[in-house]
């Protein structure tokens, strides 16, 4: 019997995790995770209200605002706490990303690939709607989203560019910036990732993350943060991007506390710089998350 | 600026903010972002959004809620179930406000307002002989723009 697309592609990429260190079962989920907006409202008031509705929430331990929700009897999304911006849908491993950048009122921020705005919001509320923050993405239909996030939340330190953010040319430089880079995403949050990902995707998009990572550090102050993420489990796209930043520019890496793993130093059959364990990961079967990678460099 | 002041007129607020344009939209920005200095090349968003110029001056969710604050506009207070109606794009019966700020005129525009936020806001008329809160905008506009 012919062996389906969608499972040659999970057998490909599941003995990769497990090459990797990860036996999984290609079936690991996420729960629906809430971050409470900062900028309206504080977290007893609003899981006070939610609570009152039927809503069962407990806090994600290594999030500073982040909840689960174990359960509800209607659409969070559709709530009129919601479309008031009191809270946000957004993944709990997602929420760590503006969290460990940690960008305060003082910062000049980019957010290079800005689109829908959920981390925008996030880095938002940490600078309590003061410093100045830029948002870029090159893709018109996905800002229209980022704009009604930004209006939503309340919102008012940012200023929305449409644009290519390897080509960007406004002369200011950052003392942070948020590179959540286009990438292959990850199937706990796909249902048809197996099916339509294949390790030419990876490639490609490792190879745009590697532009987006330089153009990153040359608007970065000297002694300013990158954090570069992606939901990505692809060490392609994590791992060998960030040891080919090391060998090619000028920075250095900060280590990342917190659920989940350092960054991979054995690779396949690759051995990588040791500096690369710095980096993160949220591996799906011991985070119960999606899959994500962060790194945080340090232009020096 | 025309369509904006008269939107602000309308529901009794004093506010005088600057309106920096893009396209339609319009926006308010901080000293601090005023004094940054930036490009207008490709910018789509700025500030603090205020509304956009349509047929009328469509309020953005930041203009409610600076509204919301003011002692002077004028305000209805729904409890949840007329909220929810309301940011479904219905019209409010006058039975189901709970509270009023200013004087309830027929003609008159008011903030609608659930547990002290702004939701919406609407003018106050005569619908098939009974009197309604008749829904110029609601928040529920956020759903509605992304289908």
């Amino acid at each position: 019997m012919p062996v389906s697309r969608k499972e040659a592609g999970k057998k490909f990429f599941l003995s990769r995790y497990l090459s990797l260190g990860h036996r999984l079962t290609g079936d690991e989920s996420t729960r629906q995770a809430i971050r409470v907006n900062t900028l309206k409202t504080t977290d007893d008031e609003i899981t006070e209200t939610l609570t009152s509705l039927g809503v069962n929430l407990s806090k994600v331990p290594y999030l500073d605002h982040g909840y689960t929700v174990e359960a509800s009897g209607f659409s969070l999304g559709a709530s009129i706490e919601y479309l008031l911006g009191l809270f946000s849908l957004q993944e709990s491993a997602s929420q760590y990303a503006a969290q460990t950048l940690a960008p305060s009122a003082g910062d000049t921020v980019l957010d290079m690939c800005a689109a829908p705005g959920g981390k925008t919001t996030q880095i938002a509320a940490y600078m309590g709607n003061r410093g100045l923050m830029y948002a870029v993405d090159h893709d018109r239909d996905r800002l229209y989203a980022l704009e009604n996030n930004l209006e939503r939340c309340g919102v008012e330190n940012c200023l929305v560019y449409h644009g290519d953010a390897t080509r960007l040319e406004h002369g200011t430089m950052f003392s942070k910036v948020l590179l959540d880079a286009p990438c292959s995403g990850n199937y706990v949050t796909d249902q048809s990732w197996f099916r339509r990902r294949s390790i030419e995707d990876v490639n490609r998009n490792a190879e745009t993350q590697r532009e987006l990572l330089s153009a990153a550090v040359k608007i970065l102050e000297p002694g300013g943060v990158l954090l570069y993420a992606t939901c990505s489990l692809e060490p392609e796209e994590n791992e060998l991007n960030i040891e080919w930043l090391l060998s090619n520019h000028a920075v250095a890496l900060e280590s990342i506390e917190g659920p989940g793993e350092n960054g991979l130093t054995q690779v396949f059959d690759r051995r990588l710089d040791a500096e690369v364990s710095k980096c993160h990961r949220f591996w799906p079967d011991t985070t119960h998350t999606q899959g994500f990678f962060l790194a945080k460099v340090v232009r020096l | 600026m025309r369509l904006l002041r008269r939107f602000l007129n309308q529901v009794g607020s004093k506010l005088e903010a600057e309106a920096f344009m893009i396209d339609s939209k319009r926006f308010t920005l901080s000293q601090e972002m005023e004094r940054h200095g930036f490009s207008r090349e490709n910018l789509v968003y700025a500030g603090t959004y205020l509304g956009r110029n349509r047929r009328r001056f469509e309020p953005g969710s930041p203009l409610l809620q600076m509204l919301a604050s003011e002692e002077k506009t004028r305000k209805v207070h729904l409890d949840r179930e007329a909220a929810w109606l309301f940011v479904c794009g219905r019209d409010i019966f006058e039975e189901n406000i709970r509270r009023v700020e200013g004087n309830l005129e027929l003609g008159g525009h008011y903030l609608v307002m659930f547990e002290g936020r702004c939701i919406g806001y609407g003018r106050f008329e005569t619908s098939a002989g009974i009197h309604v809160i008749r829904n110029l905008f609601d928040l529920g506009d956020f759903l509605r723009r992304e289908d």
